[in-house]
């Protein structure tokens, strides 16, 4: 009897899942559309060099990039190696994991505008104001 | 107007679907590698995300089975406290995979009663990636990463508790 409602609750999730999925597979298919054409090399190019102008370049090229996080890592990585300031690095790795457009249809699908457009306008100001908070931080511990 | 869009059984995407597959169709008309490329980029995420899905449909189902509605708003609606924070803090930093794969497991939570300040704090917190840490480590220090951990967990809380501030005052 247990057994049974423990499937049902199992089919009832799928079923849930099977509603989004037509989202699902657009959004999968949108991120490997970025993959393609938002390549590494156009990601450094805006860059210039103005902690201010890297800092909200760096949190709003994090935010439209997709993929896996190690990647921002490694483009943080070459960024900082460039002479981008950390504030531009920091927030754009952030960024990179706390916002994403591409998956704004799903997130607003599910949760609605108002949760989608709070939680996204909060990260985008959020990722600028820890990473001014960690450089601070680590220049103090130096 | 949320709740009528997040609790509505009707099939999501049915036309974003066919105008991103129309794009796509563009794209291989004007650059085909390019298009192809892309295409077969998707389909690796799909069959890499297949079994964090799986793991999803079955947290999800566990969750339906072993708590009802009373119970999760309890541990996580208007009137829970520190633990939910704790929760959702955890929940955050050990799941694994896109935030999206995890969005519908949130949106059925809310559902359920939730506080919309628990799920924007998962989700923030979901910047901490343990199984990254040693490469971010090897990359940017074991300082910088340390302070990121912490300042991201604070961040997340501070954010959660701003809706749901806003919730309170109808925002």
């Amino acid at each position: 009897m247990k057994k049974h409602s423990f499937l049902q609750s199992i089919v009832k999730s799928a079923k849930g899942f099977l509603y989004i999925t037509p989202m699902l597979l657009s959004v999968i298919l949108l991120v490997g559309l970025f993959e393609v054409f938002i390549t590494r090399d156009i990601m450094t190019s805006i860059f210039n060099g103005n902690p201010f102008h890297d800092t909200l370049i760096g949190t709003l090229v994090g935010g439209v990039s997709v993929g896996q996080p190690i990647v921002s890592y490694i483009i943080g990585g070459e960024l900082r190696d460039s002479g981008v300031s950390m504030y531009a690095v920091t927030a754009f790795i952030l960024s990179w994991v706390t916002l994403g457009i591409v998956q704004l249809p799903l997130e607003y699908k599910l949760f609605g505008k108002r949760f989608t457009v709070q939680r996204n306008l909060l990260s985008f100001i959020f990722a600028i104001i820890v990473a001014v908070l960690i450089v601070q931080t680590l220049k103090l511990l130096a | 107007m949320n709740k009528t869009t997040a609790s509505s059984p009707k099939i999501s995407g049915k036309y974003f679907l066919p105008a991103v597959l129309l794009l796509y169709l563009f794209l291989y008309i004007m650059m085909p590698d390019n298009a192809i490329d892309a295409f077969l980029k998707s389909w690796k995420i799909l069959i890499k995300l297949l079994p964090i899905l799986t793991t999803v449909v079955i947290l999800l189902g566990l969750f339906n089975y072993f708590f009802n509605t009373k119970q999760l708003s309890r541990y996580l609606g208007k009137d829970s406290g520190m633990r939910a924070w704790f929760i959702a803090v955890a929940g955050g930093i050990l799941s694994h995979g896109p935030s999206y794969i995890w969005y519908p497991m949130l949106s059925e939570l809310r559902k359920q009663g939730a506080r919309d300040g628990l799920l924007v704090a998962f989700i923030y917190v979901r910047a901490i990636k343990l199984p990254l840490i040693p490469i971010m480590i090897d990359y940017f220090g074991w300082q910088f990463t340390i302070i990121l951990a912490f300042y991201l967990i604070i961040a997340g809380v501070i954010q959660g508790l701003f809706v749901d501030f806003l919730r309170s005052n109808s925002l």
